[in-house]
């Protein structure tokens, strides 16, 4: 901690929140927003005079609330930076620290919030995690009975430096306990709550029980558990060490507490497995080994930084394997749990990994970014011809699109991220998009559905949402049809409806349009682009009398490979219930409206070439079908 | 926009990959190259072991050479995996990095319909043919250099916030570090000894 605060290259900045964050990788701006602590950084010494004097005692949250501390206050004695904050919300503004302070003159109630924009090359998130509430656990009767204490309060609890320098005392009567239970996994492994394992706690309680073992060899200590885990090097024997120092292993999930009103002493009720017996033993004080959680602020984490959350909340990696501190945003790293609950070890070392992982970017002078680009063909952009439209500006999350009345729409290179949406929704197909072109995609669609295609559930998928959870279908073997066909485009905002019609044209038996959760895409509003599309879409095919569920709307995470599998084996189901006549009837029957709306596609330049080559492919496709039938 | 090049120039290589049994436990990938060498474009269609290893990329880069190939496909994993693999591959060999294109018939296709292999191998055909017709109207395009800023910022000022600030600042790297509370230190702070070394914790 101290360390860094000195560090002459770290510039610590506490009580600030990040507000905004604009811009790509190797040029971001990050907007701040210093929290007014009326307290003026560089002229507060830390000396504690204003804290004295303070007449308002409200609960500190870095003492688990266990402790007060002054609405003038520290968190604790080695905060870094040692600099005072006067708590608004507690402050009484009498103004007795001011007087305290005196020369210094460092205390400031003029201070506002301060909103700062910083050029940035690289971010690392580290944002952490946070502890679970078991009071919403009714049989354990935390924050009814005195006794009952979480596992953070007992960390306060046993610290020389807590609110009772380190002597274990009973919330009830303040005596020292001389029997403690830990209960592991409150709140983990538990469906009713978080079905995830918190990583830490297993060895977390057999480091409290050790710690309060060493300091009262008299103490007798039971952890209740379901398994110890004790993978990382010497954990194993730590345990083992625990064992020999006499703490009691109970193997067992406790079903209920209940207290000794008089001696507010507390009987815990478990099976215990090893014995095959159900035990009810009497204790002084319980330990909960609560549940890690995500911050509560991880929504809005996310959407700020435009990083996806894997199920439970905590912030998906690019790759779980390969490349496990990387967000899916390029130069936006993750550190530590906020990515996934780590121990210390394993928190410290994904730290230093991230700092490797932006040393690549921030030691080169120019990094190279993908060209997969919108480029407007100025000749059939309509402003041009002095009309006005606009529509390609207004579908743009990153202002990249310049609008100048009597010219053509055109693309600033450095700002636009290729995610398609004024490609898609161009009335006048006048802009395309590198590498995921009209005939690119037209003509992929013309060889997946050019056999059978009735058969076929074709699927529009994001490439960093939907189609990452296709892959993570695949590599959980999460069986589905394979009837189904796939396409990639960049975001769901390229999902140009005349692709839609173009699928049904063909015969397709149904359609999947699928991209990321609103609050997980990758273009900042690129997926609302698309959802209203395909909402539009959806009301379209209903007014047609499409049978419902052949064409389908679906917003899949990359961490959703279950939701994927099983929403292609549903839209397997719907193909599989309409009777065959009725489904070839139905699809002749909307042909021509197809047809005509598809129409436009048409007209993109290069589609010409795109029929030729996709004929003669459907063609070589389906004699081969013959000669391999035959 | 680069021009197309006529229909008659195009000479498509295509690799369909093993991945040891992980693809060809399912299907078998000898049978797609087979098939692929009928479709349009396609000069050179085979299968190969492990595409991504040194003897499958060797292969690859050869055949441009030899076959003067200006459009690869690569049938194997998912470009999750190894686009940036392939794409270096074919540009050792001098062709345009973003003239090759991968089609997905490992996640998904063999992991994800293990039990129907039949249909398995129809997709991988399809999925085979899609990368051959999106490869055909493959542009050759530049990557975009932009600016750096030498500048970072670290969220967070836990154990792995700090950690991370550290490392990046021991580089010479200005780095900021923004924590919400008034102090740094996060919940390691709060922590009295640490497993399972029983070290104190700040």
């Amino acid at each position: 901690m101290v360390d860094a605060a000195r560090h002459p290259k770290i510039d610590v900045r506490t009580f600030t929140n990040v507000e905004r964050v604009e811009g790509y990788v190797g040029n971001f701006k990050v907007q701040l927003r210093e929290k007014a602590r009326h307290v003026l950084a560089d002229r507060c010494n830390g000396c504690g005079e204003c804290s004295k004097v303070c007449p308002i005692e409200v609960p500190n949250y870095f003492e688990m609330n266990l402790a007060p501390r002054k609405a003038a206050y520290v968190a604790m004695s080695q905060s870094v930076p040692l600099r005072y904050t006067i708590d608004e919300n507690a402050c009484i503004h009498c103004y007795k620290c001011v007087d305290a302070c005196g020369a210094l003159e460092a205390i400031d109630f003029s201070q506002e919030d301060k909103l700062i924009w910083e050029d940035i090359g690289s971010i690392v998130v580290a944002t952490g995690f946070n502890h679970f509430d078991p009071s919403v656990i009714p049989e354990y009767g935390y924050s009814r009975y005195p006794n009952v204490i979480t596992a953070m309060e007992m960390e306060r609890l046993n610290n020389s430096a807590g609110p009772t320098t380190g002597n274990l005392i009973r919330p009830s009567d303040q005596k020292n306990p001389q029997r403690l239970a830990i209960i592991n996994c409150v709140g983990s492994r538990d469906k009713r709550f978080n079905p995830w394992c918190s990583n830490f706690c297993c060895m977390y309680a057999i480091k409290n029980a050790v710690l309060l073992k060493q300091m009262n060899p008299t103490l007798e200590i039971s952890i209740y558990y379901m398994d110890i885990r004790t993978p990382s090097k010497g954990y194993e024997e730590f345990y083992d060490r625990a064992r020999g120092m006499g703490i009691r292993f109970i193997q067992g999930r406790p079903s209920l507490i209940t207290e000794d009103p008089q001696t507010k002493n507390l009987f815990i009720h478990s099976e215990d497995i090893t014995l095959g017996k159900i035990s009810e033993l009497e204790y002084d004080m319980v330990m909960l080994n609560q549940a890690a959680v995500p911050q509560p602020d991880v929504d809005s984490v996310s959407s700020v930084l435009n990083i996806t959350q894997s199920p439970g909340g905590w912030f998906m990696e690019y790759h779980p394997k390969l490349r496990p501190v990387d967000s899916p945003t390029d130069g936006i790293f993750l550190a530590g749990a906020c990515q996934g609950l780590k121990d210390i070890p394993s928190s410290v070392s994904s730290g230093l990994a991230t700092a490797s992982r932006a040393g690549r970017i921030l030691h080169s002078d120019e990094w190279e970014i993908e060209p997969i680009i919108a480029q407007v063909w100025e000749d059939r952009c309509v402003m041009a011809d002095g009309k006005i439209c606009g529509v390609c500006a207004r579908a743009c999350p990153y202002g990249a699109i310049i609008i100048e009345e009597g010219k053509a729409a055109s693309v600033t290179v450095a700002k636009c991220h290729g995610c398609g949406g004024c490609v898609a929704e161009c009335p006048h197909n006048a802009i395309t998009q590198m590498h995921f072109t009209d005939a690119q995609v037209f003509s992929q669609m013309r060889a997946l559905l050019a056999e059978n295609p009735q058969e076929k559930i074709f699927a529009f998928r994001c490439h960093w949402c939907s189609y990452g959870g296709a892959d993570l279908a695949g590599t959980s073997h999460f069986d589905y049809s394979a009837n189904e066909r796939g396409i990639r485009v960049m975001c769901s905002a390229r999902m140009d409806p005349d692709f839609i019609y173009e699928a049904f044209r063909l015969g397709a038996g149904a359609v999947l349009y699928s991209g990321c959760h609103p609050q997980d895409c990758h273009y900042i509003t690129g997926q609302k682009v698309g959802a209203t599309r395909a909402d539009r879409l959806q009301k379209l095919f209903e007014k047609l009398e499409m049978t419902p569920g052949r064409f389908r709307i679906e917003w899949i995470s990359a961490a959703e490979g279950d939701k994927y599998s099983r929403v292609i084996n549903e839209m397997q189901k719907v193909i599989d219930a309409i009777p065959h006549e009725q489904l070839m009837t139905e699809i002749e029957r909307l042909k021509p409206e197809m047809e005509k709306r598809a129409r436009r596609m048409y007209e993109t330049p290069g589609m010409d070439k795109a029929v030729t080559y996709s004929d003669a492919m459907v063609k070589a496709i389906n004699t081969k079908e013959v000669k391999n039938g035959a | 926009m680069a021009e197309q090049k006529p229909e008659d120039e195009l000479r498509i290589g295509v690799y369909i990959c093993h991945c040891g049994s992980n693809i060809a436990g399912v299907i078998d990938p000898a049978e797609v190259a087979e098939w692929a060498t009928h479709l349009p474009g396609v000069v050179r269609a085979t299968d190969t072991l492990y595409a991504c290893a040194d003897s499958g990329q060797t292969l690859i880069k050869e055949d441009i050479k030899k076959y003067n190939l200006n459009r690869v496909v690569v049938s194997a994993c998912s470009v999750r995996m190894h686009e940036t693999t392939f794409r270096a591959a074919v540009a050792e060999a001098g062709l345009n990095p973003f003239l090759m294109e991968m089609a997905n018939i490992r996640e998904q296709c063999t992991w994800a319909h293990g039990h129907d292999k039949e249909g398995a191998l129809k997709k991988a055909k399809d999925l085979t043919a899609s990368a051959i017709a999106k490869a055909r109207f493959l542009n050759p395009l530049t990557m975009i250099k932009v600016p750096v800023t030498k500048r970072a910022m670290v969220i967070g000022g836990g154990v792995a916030g700090i950690s991370a600030a550290l490392d990046l600042a021991d580089q010479g790297i200005e780095t900021i570090l923004v924590e919400k509370e008034p102090t740094i230190g996060g919940v390691m702070a709060q922590l009295n000894k640490t497993f399972p070394t029983m070290d104190c914790s700040i």
